[in-house]
């Protein structure tokens, strides 16, 4: 049996800027003027959703002013924002 | 009776008074302009998505901010065709739908509907101006139904 020390356990650098592994997410943002469908029908065009997560993440919106909506790489979550800014949506994007 | 904006068949049908579609094709027009003079009415249509990293910000800026203007050009040139023929294919439906959202956005924008309060008073000076906000609203509403219908029903459908 070894006596030596634990081998060093290699992980992903999950906190440096830049790294691919760095999850961003997208976030929607309630405003006064979107209409409850419309931001609805939106996530589950761009997305895929069910009605019923579309609904409930509208919903997260609406009550609690913003909603994940969508998370991946930086460049991932540039394309999701700039397809929900086509819709009007008021996205914004940042690191987990 | 049928629905003024509907489906048929393959395609779709905007049937609207013709008082609605002289106000629409007017908006078509003043949204053109402020879009090509980069108004400040249309920054609610290109949020910056870095928050407070204005480096970030200005990049997306280069990069997407024209390609969001011509996209939003192309959709009210797509609007005015709908309203000449009455009728939209489901691209043109699409993007008949989002140029009535852009249109709210801007006419909310100029009215002062910007923050958290729903209860804003009505200015007289924007009575006309809440009427086809109004009006767009019911328009958009009918439109989400009719699309958002055909994904209920087809599963497939509405991917787009």
């Amino acid at each position: 049996m070894s006596t030596t020390s634990p081998s060093q356990v290699l992980e992903p650098d999950v906190d440096s800027e830049g790294s691919v592994d760095n999850p961003w997410v997208v976030i929607v943002w309630n405003d006064p003027i979107n209409l409850m469908s419309y931001v609805s029908f939106v996530l589950r065009k761009l997305f895929g959703y069910s009605k019923a997560k579309a609904d409930k993440l509208m919903m997260q919106v609406h009550t609690e002013g913003r909603a994940v909506v969508s998370s991946g790489t930086r460049s991932e979550s540039e394309r999701d924002v700039f397809r929900l800014h086509e819709h009007g949506l008021w996205a914004t994007m940042q690191q987990d | 009776m049928s629905a003024p904006i509907r489906r048929d068949g393959d395609a779709y049908v905007v049937e609207l008074d013709p008082s609605m579609v002289a106000v629409i094709e007017g908006l078509c027009g003043e949204m053109e302009t402020l879009l090509r003079d980069g108004s400040p009415l249309t920054e609610r249509l290109f949020p910056p998505p870095y928050g407070d990293d204005d480096e970030r910000n200005e990049g997306y800026a280069v990069l997407a901010g024209s390609e969001l203007t011509e996209n939003r050009l192309a959709a009210l040139e797509t609007v005015r065709g709908v309203l000449r023929t009455g009728r939209a294919d489901e691209e043109e439906f699409q993007a008949w739908m989002r140029s009535l959202n852009d249109m709210r956005l801007v006419l909310g924008t100029m009215m002062g509907l910007t923050d958290e309060d729903p209860g804003v008073p009505r200015r007289p000076e924007h009575e006309q101006a809440h009427q086809v906000y109004e009006f767009l609203g019911a328009a958009l509403e009918m439109t989400v139904m009719t699309i958002a219908g055909d994904m209920d029903e087809g599963g497939s459908r509405g991917g787009a």
